[in-house]
């Protein structure tokens, strides 16, 4: 068995609020495209897990790119003397983006906690762009019960304080060579990103008063949550599938914040059955 | 507890990279559990002393106030969902914090690793 993993990385630059944004993207397997989105203060890596599963590869096309910011994406021009914000408008226009640029044909929609928003969002606003939506440690709306503003300061480390609050998020039951790959995304992040994704997360509450609206017999939404998630808990994503007509619903027990990363072996039976679930009859699709 | 809470001191000393996560550590930190208080004092990153309360002469730095029931759970390997972290503790109403949460936060590997090291197979 060759060490060398099926997993290629590549880089395509598209244009976001009317500036270019170099984006690097990782893809494994063929079929049907699943794109999916990496959590706050992370990037693609979380992915790799999946990408690297034959039997989710052998019908399906996984892609997962690093948002602006993050991983390998460099931020744009200017960044020096920005303040990273991540708003919805700038989120949705970088998913389509990406969606557009790599000629995705109505791929499914696999997104972790701020993508999972994301993706909740996008069932919403472009139901026509997507042909289902995997929400993971995905809800409505949370505030946050920490402070965002500790995570980018000068006198300490915002990686290092960012991967010991989330590692509150990570099952006791994670292996745990994986629970420390998956803190090293958050102690490896740049300066003031996870503040500025946790802006997004936690302050922007427009989805509640948008889930009514979204039509699961056109494009089926199915929501993941780790018993272990403190951020977004099984009650979250319960009361946002509630609020979803036609959405399902799979609590995770022996799960955190970040299935697909701290227990692959854990999650990837919830992720097969989520795969199956994203069948969409062919009257939808007309 | 007090028991207890010496081998956590000895523990702290036998683990190195904590020594070394800890070594601008030097805080008082008062642990409450139920009615007992148990100051911890804390020098560049070691356990200097353990001073059993109530005492209104000891500052402390932040207090952590739970009880011994939340800690037996907290404590064991896997615990059940919100018993598994200290914050977890907080978000379920078993535990809360006071005083200066940043001082907290800005060494949070290093004490959320500390009050873990009763779950490691070494400490039995």
């Amino acid at each position: 068995m060759s060490a060398i993993e099926p997993i290629t990385g590549r880089y395509v630059t598209v244009e976001v609020e009317g500036a270019p944004r170099r984006i690097y993207f990782e893809e494994a397997g063929a079929g049907r495209p699943v794109l999916c989105l990496h959590t706050a203060g992370a990037d693609t890596r979380q992915w790799r897990h999946l990408m690297n599963d034959a039997e989710v590869t052998k019908d399906h096309r996984l892609i997962a790119f690093d948002m602006p910011w993050h991983g390998k994406s460099l931020p744009p021009e200017g960044f020096e003397t920005e303040e990273y914000l991540l708003t919805t408008e700038a989120y949705v226009a970088t998913v389509l983006a990406v969606v557009e640029a790599l000629g995705l044909d109505r791929p499914i929609l696999a997104g972790c906690s701020m993508g999972g928003r994301i993706a909740l969002q996008l069932a919403a606003l472009r139901p026509e762009v997507f042909s289902g939506f995997i929400a993971i440690e995905a809800s409505d709306f949370q505030p946050a019960w920490y402070d965002i503003d500790w995570f980018h300061r000068p006198d300490a480390h915002g990686g290092e304080m960012g991967a010991a609050l989330v590692s509150a998020n990570i099952s006791p039951y994670a292996p745990k060579a994986e629970r420390w790959n998956t803190l090293w995304m958050f102690m490896a992040s740049g300066p003031g990103v996870f503040r500025g994704d946790l802006s997004f997360y936690t302050r922007d509450d427009s989805l509640i008063g948008r889930l009514g609206r979204i039509d699961t017999a056109r494009a089926p939404v199915h929501i993941l949550v780790g018993a272990y998630d403190l951020t977004c808990t099984p009650e979250d994503a319960r009361r946002t599938a509630a609020a979803i007509p036609g959405a399902t619903l799979a609590v995770m027990e022996e799960l955190g914040h970040f299935p697909m990363s701290e227990h692959p072996e854990g999650f990837r039976p919830f992720f097969l059955d989520a795969l199956t679930r994203m069948r969409v009859p062919a009257e939808a699709l007309k | 507890m007090l028991p207890l809470l010496r081998r956590m001191q000895s523990r702290l000393d036998a683990t190195p990279h904590l020594l070394r996560l800890g070594r601008l550590v030097s805080e008082t930190v008062l642990l409450k559990v139920g009615e007992a208080e148990y100051y911890l004092v804390f020098e560049k990153g070691r356990l200097a002393e353990i001073l059993p309360g109530p005492s209104r002469k000891t500052p402390w730095r932040f207090a952590i106030k739970t009880d011994a029931e939340a800690l037996a759970e907290f404590w064991k390997p896997r615990p059940r969902p919100g018993f598994h972290d200290v914050f977890g503790l907080v978000t379920i109403g078993r535990a809360t914090i006071e005083g200066d949460i940043l001082a907290l936060v800005k060494n949070l590997r290093f004490f959320k690793e500390f009050l873990a090291l009763p779950r490691e197979e070494a400490f039995a």
